[in-house]
């Protein structure tokens, strides 16, 4: 009887699963650098969206063992570093907010798109939340949540778009391999 | 036993307590934040400089659909917008001819009462190349950095006035503090009446004047201007409207628009702290031989004020 040989990946097939473990994290990172290009000059306005938010919640519900939580902080960090706010805001309310994620994820995994966009909805309510209130707290007034209701409106209104590039992702590039 | 289904519950068990971790980290780091350590401001340095080119690639493919957007706009309004602009060159060639008076008028006072006039101011030029990127920060960053000679607290400027100052610089890079901002506090005066005032930001889109005394009456559509008062900011730099909002408060609105900021100047100005001996001027000095030599003189002070005009140039 033929002895089946053990399985040895090559090196190029190593190479390809690093890659597909730390993409979630490194399109986690590109979305940050996108947060502040100044996208939305095109059409005069200041607002741009909480694009590290929108990858955080989909991989956290799709695929959380590629997107741990170390990689979380570490795009919240990053995000803080960029833009000049206090250090460990955004690190914080992204961690709590994937915590929380995390535990309702049965909820929303495998659901409907609609299901899944209101998810992001309570998703971004919360942290924009959270993140009012530790401003107010570091500031001691209560600062005007005009503009934190704007910014994630406006997220919340391209979410589908980035869902929809995310899945083609995961569809051919991750599950593919 | 299936090894793969003993190693499910570890694998999640590890995963909690990676996420506890983490969230007492994040904690340990926004508390740590608040001391504004070395460390951080370092590692945000190297970040902005690392991150700025990076965002100045990303924003030129922006900058450019917006400028074709715009263009399309004007080819759209090109008659009306040709027909406006005629009206308002006439209206400036008379304001040019006033201005023109008033200058000179001006120069003949400064030579008469040999007022020390400001330096000219050195800028450099540079691009926003990236956004806030934040609800609760109002910040850019402009490709100006140290070695183009930007330092903490200078002003910025675009167009249309006042944009923030420099509050943190790299090499290549600088951050802009933008008037809007939580934490940015400009000294201004409001014209006419030249009351003083600190010109607060508060995360809205039109900052609140501060320590403005009670007794100082503003109306909407009072110009407001930098004081230069702590030497950081020159005299004199566009910074808003004065208007009143639905609830019945004062606030500014800004000349620059944070939705179009593009090219900004980043000026160097260095406060006069090496100021000249000054006598008083002569016609002061009192004593009627000397009053006849100062009427002699009177007349050449134009051509001095001529110079001083063109060294302000």
């Amino acid at each position: 009887m033929a002895k089946l040989e053990p399985y040895t990946p090559t090196p190029a097939a190593r190479a390809g699963r690093i890659v597909m473990t730390v993409m979630p994290f490194v399109m986690g990172m590109a979305c940050v650098l996108l947060a502040f290009v100044p996208l939305g000059r095109i059409v005069g306005s200041p607002l741009t969206p909480a694009f590290p938010l929108m990858a955080i919640y989909y991989w956290a519900i799709v695929k959380p063992e590629m997107f741990p939580p170390v990689a979380v902080l570490a795009v919240g960090l990053m995000f803080d570093l960029v833009s000049g706010g206090a250090i460990g805001l955004w690190a914080f309310v992204y961690v709590v907010t994937y915590a929380v994620v995390i535990s309702q994820r049965m909820l929303l995994v495998n659901t409907p798109f609609s299901a899944f966009w209101f998810g992001f909805l309570a998703t971004a309510a919360f942290a924009g939340f959270l993140g009012w209130v530790i401003v107010s707290i570091i500031h001691g007034i209560f600062v005007p949540p005009g503009s934190v209701i704007r910014h994630m409106a406006v997220t919340v209104a391209v979410f589908p778009v980035f869902a929809m590039l995310f899945g083609r992702i995961q569809t051919r590039v991750l599950q593919g391999s | 036993m299936d090894p793969n289904r003993s190693a499910l519950p570890f694998r999640e068990f590890s995963h909690r307590i990676s996420l506890v971790f983490m969230l007492t980290l994040a904690a340990a780091l926004l508390l740590l934040g608040r001391a504004e350590t070395y460390v951080f401001d370092r590692a945000r340095q190297v970040v902005t400089d690392l991150a700025a080119p990076l965002l100045e690639v990303a924003s030129r493919p922006v900058a450019a659909t917006r400028r074709i957007i715009e263009r399309t706009d004007e080819y759209a309004y090109v008659f009306d917008e040709n027909e406006r602009l005629r009206a308002e060159n006439a209206r400036l060639l008379a304001w040019k001819e006033e201005a023109l008076k008033l200058q000179a008028k001006v120069a003949r006072y400064e030579a008469l009462l040999n007022v020390q006039v400001d330096p000219s101011i050195d800028y450099a030029s540079g691009r926003v190349v990236s956004d806030s990127g934040g609800p609760f920060v109002d910040t850019v960053l402009v490709n100006v950095g140290a070695e183009q000679g930007a330092r903490s607290g200078q002003a910025v400027i675009d167009t249309d006035g006042l944009v923030g100052r420099i509050v943190s610089t790299g090499p290549k890079a600088s951050r802009v503090l933008l008037l809007t901002d939580l934490n940015s506090r400009i000294p201004v005066v409001i014209e006419p009446a030249h009351y003083k005032a600190v010109l607060a930001g508060d995360n809205t889109d039109w900052p609140k004047l501060e320590y403005l005394a009670s007794q100082s009456a503003i109306s909407p559509g009072d110009r407001v201007v930098t004081s230069g008062d702590g030497g950081l900011i020159p005299p004199g730099l566009p910074v808003g409207l004065v208007i009143q909002t639905s609830s019945g408060d004062l606030r500014v609105q800004t000349f620059s628009d944070r939705g179009r900021l593009d090219f900004v100047r980043v000026l160097q100005y260095e406060f006069p702290s090496k100021v000249k001996r000054q006598d008083p001027p002569e016609v002061l000095q009192g004593g009627p031989e000397e009053s006849e030599e100062t009427g002699a003189e009177v007349p050449a002070a134009p051509a001095a004020s001529a110079s001083q005009a063109a060294a302000r140039e």
